[in-house]
């Protein structure tokens, strides 16, 4: 207790110096004036008094200079003296200061930069009301829950409230000359009151209100240019006209996070929604859950279903930080994002240990060239603790200047990433910098300062007096193996291990590139046609769109053309409900794509049938309903019989014949593995009666001549319509998209520690050379041939190298194991072809590094070398 | 003209002479000095220089409180008082030092 008063007083000290020193000159300046009016009184004439006060007195210097000392921290005014000595010794060599802050800078910016992207995409809480007491719900083992079971928990009211979001939705809005797809995020009407969500404009939607929306800043600034009269504008979403009636704040983050973002909100059925509820007050989440259970146990009864209960699995989780994470609500598993962030973690964490490396073996060649300084300050008195609290304050100034470099790099690259919106549609990033970036990179650069001072130091320290007056060197001469060289060697490893990494990610880019995606992608057109709903009834845009096909089928160039409602990795449809083949007692809960498809699709696709036939015209409407099943989907209901003519029980359909099996393809991502899919006949099912399909069209020759010619086409169907033409290529850039930031963050972060590592093994070798130069000259004076001092200075090189792989390799191999999980099934981690590779661009990289040290070394002239020092 | 033989003081004695003097309310670094002067008979004389810096560590240590005010000679002077730590810090080392000098007595009279 007293000792914080005691502290808290000193500080208070430290900020108002000079008004203390003013006070104390006061105060000295009474006692003096008050004696010499004393003796003024016993008869002293008034001069000689003041005199007379002033010598008895004594030194009011000493007096002043004692006061203060009984106020310091004489720590903290040594650091200050310590830092301001540092700075001026960086002053007199600021090439070395540059460098060093350079170094830390790029190895710290890289560093906090991917802490701050990864605690935002991972850890940020949502833009809402007391975030603690908003819980995701969900039943069944299920995220996406059935309009009609949330109807019976809202009506339960087991909590204070309970809305749902469908964040799936696409909505087409028409400006009056372009069409744009946008994100609309349907709501459950009391959505904005349970969660409580900010506005920077307007009002939230309010119950029973329908044809209204509120609109994210984003869009706002982006499509209606920041229009500050928007509220009441009206807006045509899908042929309806909708009245813009809030606008929320920029900087917001949705519910679901990962930096989702939709354009705009509308209360329009959902269809099956995310829930959120908020947990009456002193309700926690365990009870909740409880209730929420035993809701579930009684709406199983109400609406029995043999093959799914909702009572199973019931959860009530947090909506913010880890625990999000851990339960999130978009349906798939969000680890792979937590797994990647970790391994950059990791990886900057290793380019900044580079980093450490490059000013650590700096620092120590700087004490071994100042040991003569550090003698006459160890002569003089100097305590080593004192003299390595000195050089620990120079790696502390560097690692202070490096920090606030790294955050400015941090800033600066933050700022760009979070005015973006991700070519991944929907994907917006706030990222502000906040408290935890703050303690994070002060943690970094207390770590930084010992990593990269504490051994110079005490090394440099370890001499003593004798050895450093008589100037020898304390590591170059006979010992091999000095500190620095085991440093540039470990720095060496590490970037062996970051490029191992990094390579394999670049090939994983070029693999996925070229990779077979089960369907053409070199050849075809992707164009989508919609109409507006209420302008155009399903037979007027039938007949539309039978004209279009027939007539893009007629263009030459054209080898075949199809419609279909979704597309393979672009545009997935996901079904998830019962199935039941005919040759199986029970049904099975399944996660199907579902996808309804033109007559010559798997013609105009180059997907193969393996087994029965295409879908044909004589599909009709009204001919006997028939479905394709692909090769995953077969094998998981029929094992290895022959599927084609068995029925299947679709959920919300009849049954249907299985009329062939297609070839397993790609349906959503990359990297997934026995997807299911069932293909139906465009002209049995649609899916649903929105007037939008999208065309396929498959070109004898490379599409991009045809792009003009099918715009044209299609317009002329139908001048009104939305119109949307892609070559397939351009159309699979969002899916290649984590593996081209894979590749790109990856590339670049191992770029930089092979730079970092290069450096180093330059100044290593310039200055292993700058201290033999007497030495090189006594061998040439000798008569060494310059091949003889070439294999000298080279051969340290070659031995470091050697040394740096071959640890690196035996690193790497174990390293790149976990990367496996980012990569597509034909790159391999283990492959000794890319060690091989990343070994020979180690080799060639340090080659170079050695050059200019070896040309200096073989320019030693004995004469001059010889009256060197 | 100095009193050349005033004794030094015994260490740590110099803050319960100052505790002691403000007990009876808040005086400026000169009344200390010479209330402590007077009290002793001109037997005890603290060195000018070593008075401020004392009185600062006592500021510190929190035993003491400082404000400015004007002196009877009609000067801004810094007045110093007695906190409730400082109080208690005055009973402390008083009663160690009464035992002290009584030890020390009784030594002196016995041998």
């Amino acid at each position: 207790m007293a000792l914080w008063g005691e502290i808290a007083r000193r500080f208070g000290y430290l900020g108002r110096r000079s008004r203390f020193e003013r006070e104390l000159d006061d105060e000295v300046r009474f006692h003096i004036e008050s004696r010499a009016d004393e003796l003024e009184q016993e008869g002293v004439p008034r001069a000689e008094a003041i005199l007379r006060a002033r010598r008895e007195f004594g030194s009011s210097l000493r007096a002043r200079e004692e006061t203060r000392s009984a106020w310091q921290f004489h720590w903290f005014e040594d650091l200050g003296a310590d830092l301001r000595y540092a700075a001026r010794a960086f002053r007199r060599s600021p090439s070395f200061a540059l460098t060093a802050i350079c170094c830390l800078a790029l190895g710290i910016g890289v560093n906090t930069t991917i802490f701050s992207v990864a605690m935002e995409v991972l850890f940020s809480q949502p833009s809402c009301r007391d975030p603690r007491s908003l819980a995701h719900v969900s039943i069944g083992g299920m995220d996406w829950i059935p309009m009609t079971e949330y109807r019976f928990i809202r009506d339960a009211h087991i909590f204070e409230g309970i809305a749902g979001i469908n964040i799936q939705r696409v909505t087409q809005w028409s400006d009056g000359n372009n069409s744009y797809k946008l994100a609309a995020t349907r709501l459950t009407e009391d959505f904005f009151q349970v969660t409580g969500v900010p506005f920077a404009m307007g009002r939230p939607i309010q119950k029973g209100e329908v044809d209204v929306t509120v609109l994210t800043d984003g869009f706002w600034r982006r499509h209606l240019s920041a229009d500050p009269h928007v509220l009441g504008r009206k807006l045509v979403l899908d042929g309806r006209l909708f009245t813009v009636i809030g606008v929320l704040p920029p900087g917001h983050r949705t519910l679901v996070g990962f930096g989702f973002m939709p354009d705009l909100f509308v209360p329009t059925d959902p269809g099956e929604v995310m829930l959120y509820a908020r947990l009456p007050e002193g309700t926690s989440r365990q009870v909740a859950r409880a209730r929420l259970q035993s809701l579930c146990q009684e709406m199983d009864r109400v609406y029995p279903d043999a093959n799914h209960k909702w009572a199973k699995d019931v959860s009530v989780s947090g909506v913010g930080g880890l625990e999000r994470l851990l339960h999130n609500g978009s349906g798939f598993s969000m680890m792979p994002v937590a797994a990647f962030f970790g391994m950059l973690m990791v990886v900057v964490g290793l380019v900044l240990l580079i980093a450490c490396a490059n000013v650590s073996s700096l620092l120590l060649a700087r004490s071994f060239s100042r040991s003569q300084e550090l003698a006459v300050r160890f002569a003089l008195g100097g305590g080593r603790g004192r003299i390595v609290r000195q050089l620990l304050a120079e790696s502390l100034l560097l690692a202070m200047c490096g920090t606030a470099g790294g955050l400015l790099l941090d800033v600066v690259l933050t700022r760009l990433i979070s005015g973006m919106r991700l070519p991944m549609q929907w994907i917006e990033f706030t990222i502000q910098p906040d408290w935890r970036l703050l303690a994070y990179s002060a943690a970094v650069a207390v770590t930084v300062t010992l990593a990269v001072g504490l051994t110079p130091a005490i090394r440099g320290t370890r001499a003593g007096i004798a050895l450093a007056l008589k100037q020898q060197d304390g590591g170059a001469a006979g010992r091999r193996w000095s500190l620095r060289n085991v440093l540039v060697a470990g720095q060496l490893a590490v970037s062996l291990v970051l490029l191992s990494g990094g390579l394999l990610f670049i090939r994983n880019l070029s693999h996925a590139t070229s990779l077979n995606l089960g369907f053409d992608t070199t050849h075809t057109l992707w164009a989508t046609f919609a109409e507006q709903p209420a302008s155009c009834p399903p037979a007027r845009f039938e007949k539309l769109t039978k004209t279009a096909l027939d007539r893009l089928t007629a263009l030459p160039g054209v080898e075949a053309a199809s419609l279909a409602r979704g597309v393979p990795t672009a545009m997935p449809i996901w079904i998830s409900g019962s199935v039941r083949a005919d040759i199986s007692r029970h049904a099975m809960r399944l996660n199907y794509n579902l996808n309804a498809v033109g007559v010559d699709y798997f013609r105009t696709m180059r997907i193969p049938i393996l087994r029965g036939r295409e879908f044909l015209e004589t599909d009709g409407p009204g001919s006997p309903p028939v479905a394709i099943v692909n090769e995953n989907l077969a094998r998981l209901l029929f094992g290895n019989a022959d599927p084609v003519g068995h029925t299947l029980l679709l959920p919300d359909t009849e049954e249907v014949r299985i009329a062939g099996v297609a070839r397993n393809s790609k349906y959503s991502i990359l990297w997934e593995e026995n997807a299911l899919a069932v293909y139906r006949p465009y002209a049995q099912n649609r899916i649903n009666d929105a007037p939008f399909v999208s065309f396929l069209v498959r070109a004898s020759r490379g599409p991009e001549p045809l792009v003009h010619a099918v715009t044209k086409t299609l317009a002329a169907v139908d001048p009104e319509a939305g119109i949307e033409i892609k070559t397939m290529r351009d159309a699979l850039q969002p899916t290649l998209l984590p593996s081209r930031a894979g590749a790109a963050v990856f590339g670049a972060m191992s770029l930089l520690g092979l730079a970092l590592a290069s450096i180093g093994l330059y100044g290593v070798l310039l200055y292993a050379v700058s201290r033999r130069i007497r030495e090189i000259g006594i061998r040439v004076a000798l008569g060494a041939t310059p091949a003889r001092i070439l294999s000298m200075v080279a051969g340290e090189s070659a031995r470091l190298v050697a040394v740096g792989a071959a640890i690196g390799l035996a690193l790497a191999v174990f390293a790149v194991r976990p990367l496996s999980m980012f990569l597509v099934p034909e790159v391999r981690a283990t492959d000794p072809v890319n060690f091989l590779a990343v070994a020979c661009g180690l080799a060639l990289v340090a080659a170079l590094a050695t050059v200019a040290p070896t040309l200096r070394a073989l320019r030693v002239d004995p004469s001059v070398a010889l009256r060197h020092e | 003209m100095e009193p050349s033989a005033s004794p030094e003081l015994l260490p740590g004695t110099l803050y319960l002479l100052i505790l002691r003097t403000l007990r009876s309310g808040p005086l400026h670094g000169y009344a200390i000095a010479k209330r402590i002067k007077e009290a002793s008979r001109d037997g005890l004389a603290i060195e000018d220089g070593s008075l401020y810096p004392a009185l600062n560590r006592m500021l510190v240590k929190g035993w003491l409180a400082a404000t400015w005010g004007i002196s009877e000679n009609n000067r801004k002077a810094r007045f110093y008082r007695l906190t409730p730590e400082g109080r208690a810090q005055l009973e402390k080392e008083a009663g160690e030092f009464d035992r002290m000098v009584r030890a020390i007595q009784l030594v002196m009279r016995t041998v």
